[in-house]
């Protein structure tokens, strides 16, 4: 039964909570988005073993169907099928790993494809190692290039980590809905939730812009 | 065992939520669209509290999560004596927050068109108002056909979400299937496909009507 | 009748025109003459509002320019061709013509297409009427810039450099219609750098140094030894235009 029970202390430290799953769920599948599609977007790009072309087919998929449907697929569909346990958290994790590698992937490959062809022949002519290439010329220019592509992504992500709520996981969105039905007081909860959010965006943004500006820089006094 | 098979029985019950989900789509595109161009148009004003109020309603609506902005509007419109169902809420809400991004991709039209071509409409003594409906909107629209077409495949994508608020849509009625059927997998695995081809292949007609209209545009 | 009284116009701490007067009456062509940045398409740009003026006044037949009202009546009867053509990408050749008449003098949307026509016609255009501005050559556009001006039946053309993007042979095709247009007794304001085309339509020369009128006379006082020439400034300019 719903009550007007008003708020209590625990309220603020059930905010706390899930503001720290929150952030952890987004922190780590970033992490391991980046990772990952990092991992698919050079596979893609030697063409390795010719997978990269199926990769790129499912990262297409998971940019282009929506991240709640993902997610019941993971949650609900893996376990079912492959009968083995997975929770919220986990599936989470997975799915929002996944759906932020596929979206990395493509910005990497359009990332080394803005690197202008000739210098990479001029390496290769004085005898670079592919290994070398890739570390001392395609890495530090397709970074800068990709910045702000990654962070604008990540703000998005960021957003993103509010439907892992629907699956359970008791992150800032699912703590709103849990002190929402207690209290029923929506004009109060969901603006302070709302509110939680954009501070978190705006911070990433900010940290963003820093990132994009360090990596410019560096790109220009590697030129000189 | 993988069962593809399994959606074919269902097909009925997957259409209903598809047509739900179109029905939404669709009100919410023009929603959205109508929205999104008047704050653009505020956004680039000449008056100052107009242009500070359109970037603060971008600002918000581009950095909250859709989420929380339909279970703001689904509980608490009635709290406020307004009582629309889940539908309406959706394609209220999907209106609103979309017209952000719909905002910012008009708005960038509009700054991209070359100040000489809206000096000379000015010199041939136009009213402010035909030539933003003569010479500016049209152009800044048409230039803006595949950008805005990717905010409105978001729009659909973000559609799934309203299931969150019981709209009976595509990504509801795949629950039902996949609880009735106990194949979750292979139910989502069809609906993960689905929206992937659907768009798909919005967006390549989405991409041709992009350059059949600019067929003619230099750049 | 144009009437420009001690002209001023600012940006910010440049003053780009610093009292100009100038008189313009109607059948006659002015050419203004002037080196880089003294200020001619600031005038132009003045006189049909795209700039708003500092201070001084300008008047075209008893509209003041800085009556918003009036304005309007002067954009009416002052029609612009730009250096950069400025045609709008969306609409076809007829569109762009037509587009000012029937939105702003009310013409019937068919007279003012049939004008178009006609119009295109003049210029030897009239096969591109469904045609784009981007489809056009840079001499051709002009030509249609020139046929949108005309549209609105001005009493008074200004021009602003409208051949300064076209390589020699779309130049000379331009010519050839401002000089026949000139002959017909149509109002010209020309902002040029065709010294042999401002000699040859002009009745009168203006020359514009930082900002002020330094000579403004009749078409044979300028080009003569004792009148334009007579100062070195304006000497210069004619012999280093007359080298390129
Ligand atoms: N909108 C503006 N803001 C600031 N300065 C301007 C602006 N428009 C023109 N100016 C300055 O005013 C001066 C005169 O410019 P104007 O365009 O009138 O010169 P012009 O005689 O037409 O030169 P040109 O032969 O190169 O076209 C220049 O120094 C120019 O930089
Ligand atoms: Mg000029």
């Amino acid at each position: 039964m719903y009550g007007d029970q008003g708020f209590t202390i625990f309220d603020l430290q059930l905010w706390a909570e899930g503001l720290g799953i929150t952030f952890g769920v987004f922190l780590s599948s970033s992490i391991l988005g980046l990772i990952f599609g990092s991992i698919i977007g050079l596979i893609r790009y030697y063409n390795i073993i010719g997978i990269g072309r199926v990769l790129m087919l499912g990262s297409e998929f998971l940019k282009n169907s929506p991240v709640l449907v993902q997610l019941f697929l993971v949650y609900f569909g893996i376990p079912a099928l492959f009968t083995i346990d997975l929770s919220p958290v986990e599936a989470a994790i997975i799915t929002l790993s996944g759906n932020t590698a596929a979206f990395i992937a493509v910005i990497v490959i359009s990332s080394i494809d803005a690197i202008d062809k000739k210098q990479l022949e001029a390496a290769r002519s004085f005898a670079l190692s592919e290994w070398q290439i890739l570390r001392l010329i395609i890495y530090p220019q397709s970074l800068a290039f990709a910045m702000p592509m990654f962070v604008s992504l990540a703000i998005n992500q960021l957003q993103v980590t509010s439907l892992v709520s629907v699956i359970g996981v008791v992150d800032l969105t699912r703590v709103g809905d849990i002190i929402n039905q207690r209290t029923f007081e929506p004009f109060i909860v969901w603006p302070i939730i709302g509110v939680t959010y954009f501070v978190l965006a705006k911070l990433v943004e900010r940290i963003g812009a820093r990132l994009e500006q360090r990596f410019s820089v560096h790109q220009a006094s590697s030129e000189i | 065992m993988l069962d593809p098979a399994v959606m074919m029985e269902y097909m009925p019950a997957f259409w209903d939520g598809f047509i739900v989900t179109a029905e939404v789509s669709i009100l919410s595109i023009i929603g959205s669209f109508i929205i999104g161009l008047l704050i653009a148009l505020l956004r680039i004003s000449e008056n100052k509290v107009c242009r500070f109020a359109a970037l603060f309603y971008v600002d918000i609506f581009r950095n909250i999560p859709f989420l929380v902005l339909i279970f703001f509007a689904y509980y608490g419109l009635p709290e406020v004596g307004i009582y629309i169902d889940a539908f309406w809420t959706g394609c209220f809400t999907l209106s609103i927050a979309v017209a952000a991004y719909v905002a910012e991709t008009i708005r960038a039209g509009i700054q991209n068109i070359d100040k000489g071509i809206i000096e000379a409409a000015k010199s041939f003594g136009f009213k402010r108002v035909q030539i933003y409906t003569k010479i500016i909107l049209p152009i800044a629209i048409t230039s803006s056909i595949r950008p805005l077409g990717s905010v409105f495949i978001n729009l659909i994508l973000t559609t799934s979400i309203l299931s969150a608020i019981t709209l009976g849509e595509l990504t509801s009625a795949s629950k039902i299937i996949a609880s009735t059927t106990f194949r979750p997998f292979e139910v989502y695995m069809f609906l993960v496909i689905f929206y992937g081809v659907l768009t798909f292949a919005l967006s390549a007609v989405i991409a041709g009507w992009h350059k059949y209209l600019n067929r003619y545009n230099e750049a | 009748m144009i009437e420009i009284h001690d002209l001023h116009k600012d940006f910010g701490d440049l003053k780009v025109l610093k009292g100009v007067d100038l008189k313009i009456k109607p059948g006659e062509v002015v050419s203004i003459l002037g080196g880089s940045g003294s200020g001619k398409s600031t005038l132009i740009r003045c006189i049909n509002g795209l700039e708003k003026i500092t201070s001084g006044s300008i008047f075209v037949d008893d509209f003041d320019v800085r009556n918003k009202k009036d304005l309007m009546e002067i954009r009416k009867r002052c029609s612009t061709v730009f250096q950069q053509f400025d045609l709008y990408p969306h609409l076809s050749v007829l569109d762009n013509i037509a587009l000012a008449p029937i939105n702003v003098l009310k013409q019937n949307k068919k007279d003012a297409k049939i004008k178009a026509m006609e119009l295109l016609r003049s210029v030897e255009l009239e096969e591109k009427a469904s045609v784009y501005p981007a489809q056009l050559s840079g001499g051709q556009k002009q030509r249609i810039g020139i046929c949108r001006a005309l549209a609105m039946e001005p009493n008074y053309l200004l021009l602003d450099e409208v051949t300064s993007s076209l390589d020699p042979e779309m130049t000379a095709e331009v010519l050839v219609i401002l000089k026949k247009l000139a002959k017909e007794g149509i109002t010209m304001i020309s902002v040029t750098h065709e010294i042999g085309f401002a000699q040859e339509i002009s009745d009168r020369i203006v020359f514009l140094d930082e900002g002020k009128i330094l000579q403004n006379l009749s078409k044979d006082e300028f080009f003569s030894d004792e009148g334009g020439k007579s100062d070195p400034r304006i000497a210069k300019f004619l012999s280093k235009m007359g080298n390129q």
